[in-house]
Formats: structure tokens, C-alpha cells, sequence
């Protein structure tokens, strides 16, 4: 408050009362002093999806930098991997992209085969495939579950976690584990569908189209929800490029690439499914993508499940299995995008190098880009929308 | 073959290489002084996104793989350069923005850097830390790995 000071002739102030009563001039606040504010995110922040810990510069509401500070989950798996034989590696890869394991399990055994030129029989690759649908419908899921968190919205969250109890119990019956499945190794897949495992999925197949629609429909037909998704978060074609983006965040800002469709591997090529795209690549575009794919995930089970090949489950593979010397690449579509294994073998027991080219590493970098010049707001959104999983991340 | 027509469109921009079709696809060897060139003169070539950039000991040097798409043609292309320990190579961040983290990861697990990059922080492990070369972390041998 200032109060009001008449200036005497000697330059000395007096506290006056003006003439109506006030004893100070109502001229505003307009001296207040601004200054930038840097907050940090994290690590331990719901919205970031872990351990995860984002630097933002506010200028009030509005970001002006942002800067992902990584490695509070580092573990060094490619490192451990140098040290473990080809069949144990799984185990370590599990860990990485821990909701979707069954595709960095895939990539890994891919990368093997092609090194090591495994012919994998049918039955095994048709049920990887199976496997890998029905754990991208569950991380799909998780993603839902958190992005509307993010938005403000429990509700949600309770109804899709029901759906995804569903799936893993599911996923439990085949691999014996909910989690850190070690079920698909070089060579095949670790055993066969359990008995009642077909009927079991068909059971959850037959709630699955409704509960999403009613997921959607409680998500994306909420106008508050939808009016703070479009239009925030942009990220345009070439920015997505130029960051090596890959999986939904790619095609939501319309780039047309899906490595299931376009470097086919497994059993895909035989299958009928349709890539979701985005135009403006903003909130609402991933939304839109990423519920296009799981109602194409259904599809795809469906198929999958009506066509299950007689055979065995795994090529012949040696207790001491040593590939070739040499290097190969594998890349699967996760549910986070392009998900690659750089093999590096010297004829050994134990890889030489294995790299994890991991889609989320990727999508993150983008950040800093992304959230600039938003609302601190619709920071959490637009963090919730890439779909992170920081196990990949970190490694 | 993408490895031959990456190696030509190099030689035409004055950049020495050896092509190769390899099990991983093709490579193409070169100087990593002239790495930044080669991939400036890629990118014009077509090769708009790089898939990937990581390092490998080889218990004689560093070998960087720097993997590249052509996305319109879905070709892949892997180049690779030997750096010597505690060495560098140009960052390449401004042609493939996607080599921000990567090339962090790189020089901070490996002990290299990478010269030009706008913020060489480390990005996974703490100050202090030292590279994960082969000869200064205990890999587990052939005998305690074997089958019991």
C-alpha cells in the first residue's frame, strides 16, 4: 500500500488524509516486480509417469522452456545383457518397457533369428502376435487410465482397469506371469495356449468393444475434456521427423508409418487391420489415434484368434545357442512406437553389444518443443498424451 | 542397393566411404571427422530420420552407428565410424534433432564427446560416474556363464 505523501518544500513527506476521507491514492499494483520461475517436476509427480523429472520456466501460467532430466531408472540393461546368454537376456528386457514387455521380448528374439537365420515355426509366430495384441490393448489401456487422470478424470480410470484386469488375467493363464512375462525367447515361445486360454479371451473379447466405446465415450464425448485437448500440445509433421518420433505420436501429427504394416514381421502379413491417422498432431490427434488402434487391436485378436496354426511352438534351440558373429536389426511396433533391437555378436555365449532403440527416448526428446509456449496445465496433458514408460526410457 | 547409391551420393559430395551389404542391412564406413557432411548430404538425399545413434566398444576404439531412414522409400542405412577412446565426433543435432539424447548418452557411457552439442550435460548417470568400457566393467566370462 502506498500511503499518500505530500512533498514539503524542504523534501520531507508528511502522511496526509485527503479531502474525501482516504489516506491512500487507489492507483493499483503496478510496480510489482516479475520475475521467471523454474519448477521442477518431479521425479516423484503423478503426471509424470514415473520417475521422471521435468524442468519448466514459468512465466505465470505460460511455459517458456522445458528440459525431461532422465536416468533416476537406469539400470544399465543393455550393459547387463553383455553378461547374460541369449536365453536370460528376456528376463532383463522385460524390465525395460515393463507394461508392454511381450514386444521388447519379440524384438530381442527377432534380432536373434536374423543373425542366427532361426526358421521360427508358424504357431510360434502366430502367437506372439496374438500375445503382442493382446499387451498393446493392455498398455493402450494403462495410457487411457492416466492421460484422463491427467485431465482431471477418476472415473475413467476405475472402468479401464477393470477391462485391463480382464486381459491380464488372460496374459497370466498363457505366459504364468502378469508382468514380467519371459514367455516369447529366441526360437518360438515358451509354451503352448493352456486349455480354456481361447475361451478365456473370447469371454473378455465379448465385453471388450462395448467397455471401450463406454470409455470413449466417458473420455472423448466429455466436452470439457475434449475442448482442453484440441488445439493444445501441436506437434507438426516435421517436428515429429526431426525428433525421430515413431508409433501413435507419429501418425497423429500424420505421417503415415506403422512397422507392423510397412516392415511386416510375425504374422502380420496375412493380417486385415487399418493404420489411424491424425492431421494437426495436438492432444485430441493422439487421443483419436490411440482409441482407432485399440478398436483395431480387437480386430486383429478376433483374426488371430480364428486362425491359430497347428504345430510346434519353438524351433530346436541349443542350451548354449551361439549366433554367428555379426549385427543385426529387428524392429517391432509397440504400443509406444518403433521399438528396435541392435544386435552386436562376436560368436559368443553372451552378446556382445545389444542396443535398445526405444520409442518413448524418442518421443520425449520432443518436450522441450512441445510444451513451450502452452499452459503449465496443459504441460501434464501433453506429457500424458506421449504415452512414456520410463523403464524404456532409462534403461 | 541403398548401401551403393548412399556411397555414390556421398563420393559426389567429396566424402571418402566403403560401402557394404551386411546381415543388418547396408552400411556404409567412413572418417568420423566428415560425419556431419555425410549426413547433411544424406538428408538431402532423402534420408529425413535417424532412427538411432550409439556406440559400441570394440575393445580397440569406439564404433559409432548412426541409423538413418529414407521414409519415403522405407529404406534403411547404417553409418559407422571408428572413434578412438576418450575421442569425439560432430554432433549432428542440427540435421537430426532426434541426436539430442542419444549423443548425451553416448559420450557420458562411453567417455567421448561430441562436439557442437547444445547442451552436453549428462543424461543417465550422475557426475562422477565412470564410462562403462569394456576393459573397466567386469563382463561375466565364457566359463561363468556356461551351462551347469
Amino acid at each position: 500500500m502506498t500511503s499518500v505523501s505530500s512533498m514539503s518544500d524542504e523534501g520531507t513527506h508528511h502522511p496526509v488524509v485527503l479531502p474525501c476521507g482516504l489516506r491512500c491514492v487507489p492507483r493499483g499494483v503496478d510496480e510489482l516486480a516479475t520475475e521467471h520461475l523454474v519448477l521442477n517436476m518431479g521425479p516423484q509427480h503423478p503426471s509424470t509417469h514415473g520417475v521422471l523429472h521435468v524442468l519448466v520456466e514459468l512465466d505465470g501460467e505460460e511455459v517458456i522452456a522445458a528440459e525431461a532430466s532422465l536416468g533416476y531408472l537406469h539400470r544399465g540393461i543393455e550393459k547387463l545383457a553383455e553378461s547374460r546368454r541369449y536365453h536370460q537376456v528376456a528376463t532383463l528386457l522385460d524390465r525395460a518397457d515393463y507394461i508392454s514387455g511381450l514386444h521388447t521380448e519379440t524384438a530381442f528374439a527377432l534380432a536373434v533369428e536374423r543373425l542366427a537365420g532361426i526358421e521360427v515355426p508358424a504357431k510360434a509366430s502366430h502367437l506372439r502376435t496374438l500375445l503382442m495384441e493382446l499387451n498393446r490393448y493392455a498398455s493402450h489401456l494403462v495410457w487411457l487410465g492416466t492421460f484422463g487422470l491427467d485431465a482431471g478424470a477418476m472415473a475413467p480410470f476405475l472402468y479401464i482397469m477393470r477391462d485391463r484386469e480382464m486381459i491380464l488375467d488372460v496374459i497370466e493363464a498363457i505366459t504364468g506371469s502378469r508382468m514380467m512375462f519371459n514367455y516369447i525367447r529366441p526360437g518360438g515361445v515358451v509354451a503352448d495356449l493352456p486349455a480354456g486360454s481361447e475361451d478365456k479371451i473370447r469371454a473378455w473379447l465379448a465385453h471388450a468393444d462395448g467397455w471401450l466405446d463406454e470409455n470413449d465415450a466417458l473420455l472423448g464425448g466429455n466436452e470439457i475434456f475434449r475442448l482442453r485437448m484440441v488445439g493444445t500440445g501441436v506437434i507438426d509433421r516435421t517436428t515429429a521427423l526431426a525428433f525421430g518420433m515413431t508409433g501413435g505420436c507419429l501418425r497423429a501429427s500424420g505421417v503415415d508409418y506403422d512397422v507392423r504394416r510397412d516392415v511386416p514381421y510375425c504374422a502380420y502379413p496375412g493380417l486385415d487391420f487399418d493404420v489411424p491417422l491424425g492431421s494437426t498432431g495436438d492432444n485430441w490427434d493422439r487421443y483419436v489415434v490411440r482409441i482407432g488402434e485399440m478398436r483395431q487391436c480387437l480386430r486383429l485378436i478376433r483374426q488371430l484368434l480364428d486362425s491359430v496354426p497347428e504345430g510346434a511352438v519353438s524351433a530346436k534351440m541349443s542350451r548354449a545357442f551361439k549366433p554367428p558373429a555379426g549385427e543385426s536389426y529387428a524392429a517391432v511396433e509397440s504400443p509406444r512406437g518403433e521399438l528396435g533391437i541392435h544386435l552386436v555378436s562376436d560368436g559368443g555365449l553372451t552378446p556382445y553389444r545389444l542396443r535398445l532403440r526405444s520409442p518413448a527416448y524418442f518421443n520425449l526428446a520432443v518436450v522441450d518443443e512441445a510444451l513451450a509456449g502452452g499452459l503449465i496445465a496443459d504441460a501434464i496433458v501433453t506429457l500424458g498424451s506421449l504415452d512414456i514408460v520410463l523403464g524404456e526410457i532409462d534403461r | 542397393m541403398p548401401a551403393l547409391q548412399a556411397a555414390d551420393a556421398l563420393r559426389a559430395a567429396g566424402i571418402p566411404c566403403e560401402p557394404a551389404e551386411e546381415t543388418l542391412g547396408a552400411v556404409v564406413r567412413l572418417d568420423a571427422a566428415r560425419i556431419a557432411d555425410a549426413l547433411e548430404a544424406l538428408n538431402r538425399a532423402g534420408y529425413d530420420f535417424l532412427v538411432d545413434l550409439f556406440g559400441c566398444d570394440t575393445g580397440a576404439a569406439i564404433e559409432i552407428t548412426w541409423h538413418v531412414r529414407a521414409f519415403g522409400r522405407h529404406e534403411d542405412l547404417f553409418l559407422k565410424a571408428t572413434v578412438e577412446y576418450y575421442g569425439e565426433a560432430p554432433s549432428v543435432w542440427n540435421i537430426y534433432p532426434a541426436a539430442l539424447y542419444p549423443e548425451r548418452e553416448a559420450a557420458e557411457l562411453l567417455g567421448m564427446s561430441f562436439p557442437g552439442h547444445p547442451n552436453p550435460k549428462r543424461l543417465l548417470t550422475v557426475e562422477g560416474t565412470e564410462p562403462l568400457l569394456r576393459r573397466s566393467v567386469l563382463i561375466r566370462s565364457a566359463e561363468e556363464v556356461r551351462i551347469p
